[in-house]
C-alpha cells in the first residue's frame, strides 16, 4: 500500500541524479524490488505511471527486477537464498538467521539521452 | 544513450531519519517500542492495561498512529499517560519523519519509555524502521492460528509477540500452540507472551515485567 511513497522517493532520487546533467529524455528507470519489501510490482508500475505524467520522467518506462531474499546463518555464518518459511540454513540446519538483503527497493540505473 | 548507475536504496532517506531518531533516543536513555498488528488485534486495549503498571516504574509516553480520529489518544490519556496522536489521513504506516515531528513535543530527557502504536496493519509498518529498540507484534487468537505464516514479514524483524484474547480459545477454532509454532518458524528469536481477560481482569504482567527489564537494561549500558 505504500508503493506511492516509494515512487515519490524514486522521483526525488532520479531528479537528484540528473542534476547538473543535460538530460533531454529518460527512456527507462530500472529498479530492484526485494522479495520481502512488501511492495507489489503492479502497484509500483501503476503509481509510477500516474506520477510521471509531467516532468523529466514523462514517457519513461519502469523496469522492475526482483531482488532475492538472502539470510545469514547465526550459527555458521553461511549466506543463503531463502525459499519461503521456515528459514533453515542448508548447511547446518540452524533456524537462527538475519535477513541481509531482500527487504529493500533499489534504483539500479537510469537510461537517458543527453544533449 | 547514457546509462547512469545509481544503486540507491529508496528507503535510505527514511532509514537516515530512523537512525537520527535512534540516536536521540539513545542520547536520552529512552527505550522505544514499535507496536504493530492488525486492526482489532487489541493493541490499544493492551496499552490501557499495561500503562498504569508500567508508568509506576518508568516514565512513559505513547504515540498513537491511526488514519483518523483522536480516539486512541483519548483512551490512553485516561490512564494518566501522555499520548500524542498522529493521523496519517489514509497512510498505511508510520514513518521515521512523522515520529521525529512528535518528538519535538516531548521532553525526552524526562522519559524512560516511549511506546508507538503503529497504524493497524500487519503489512506496511513492517517495512519502516522508526528508530525503535523493540518491535512488538500484537495478534489475537481470533485472527486465526495461521496469521504469522500468512503475514511473515511482520514477524521477521520482531523481538516480541503478544497473543491476545486467549480467553476466547474455548469458543473458536484456533490452537495457540500452533500459532506459537508458526511464529517460531518465521523467527525463532521472537519472545512470545499471552494475555487473557478473566472475570473482568486483564492479565499481562509478564509483558509489563519484560518491558521494565528491557528499559533498565538499556539505561544501565
Amino acid at each position: 500500500m505504500h508503493e506511492t511513497v516509494l515512487m515519490q522517493n524514486l522521483i526525488t532520487t532520479v531528479a537528484q541524479a540528473l542534476e547538473n546533467r543535460n538530460v533531454v529524455r529518460v527512456n527507462r528507470v530500472t529498479i530492484s524490488v526485494g522479495e520481502l519489501a512488501n511492495a507489489l510490482p503492479d502497484a509500483l508500475s501503476f503509481a509510477f505511471e500516474a506520477m510521471t505524467r509531467d516532468g523529466i520522467l514523462k514517457g519513461a518506462e519502469l523496469e522492475i527486477e526482483s531482488l532475492p531474499a538472502v539470510a545469514r546463518c547465526d550459527a555458521c555464518g553461511h549466506e543463503y537464498r531463502t525459499d519461503g518459511f521456515p528459514i533453515v540454513c542448508p548447511v547446518c540446519k540452524s533456524t537462527g538467521f538475519r535477513i541481509i538483503s531482500g527487504e529493500e527497493v533499489y534504483v539500479q540505473s537510469i537510461d537517458c539521452e543527453e544533449e | 544513450m547514457t546509462r547512469l548507475d545509481i544503486k540507491q536504496d529508496l528507503s535510505s532517506l527514511s532509514n537516515r531519519k530512523a537512525a537520527e531518531n535512534r540516536n536521540k533516543f539513545n542520547t536520552n536513555g529512552v527505550y522505544v517500542i514499535n507496536m504493530m498488528g492488525s486492526p482489532g488485534a487489541g493493541k490499544t486495549t493492551l496499552l490501557e492495561n499495561i500503562l498504569p503498571k508500567l508508568s509506576a516504574h518508568v516514565r512513559t509516553a505513547v504515540i498513537e498512529g491511526d488514519l483518523a480520529t483522536r480516539n486512541d489518544a483519548l483512551r490512553i490519556e485516561k490512564t494518566g499517560v501522555t499520548a500524542l496522536q498522529i493521523n496519517t489521513n489514509g497512510g498505511c504506516h508510520l514513518d521515521a519523519k512523522m515520529i521525529e515531528k512528535q518528538l519535538l513535543k516531548l521532553e525526552l530527557d524526562s522519559l524512560d519509555l516511549i511506546i508507538i502504536e503503529n497504524v493497524g496493519n500487519l503489512v506496511c509498518p513492517a517495512s519502516f524502521d522508526l528508530g525503535e529498540d523493540m518491535r512488538m507484534v500484537v495478534l489475537s487468537v481470533a485472527e486465526g492460528e495461521d496469521k504469522p505464516v500468512k503475514y511473515p514479514t511482520a514477524f521477521l524483524n520482531a523481538n516480541t509477540a503478544v497473543i491476545t484474547k486467549t480467553d476466547l480459545l474455548p469458543y473458536i477454532d484456533a490452537d495457540v500452540h500452533v500459532m506459537k509454532k508458526y511464529i517460531a518458524e518465521i523467527n525463532p528469536k521472537v519472545i512470545v507472551f499471552e494475555t487473557t481477560k478473566k472475570d473482568g481482569v486483564y492479565a499481562a504482567d509478564q509483558v509489563v515485567e519484560y518491558i521494565i527489564e528491557q528499559v533498565k537494561l538499556k539505561q544501565s549500558r
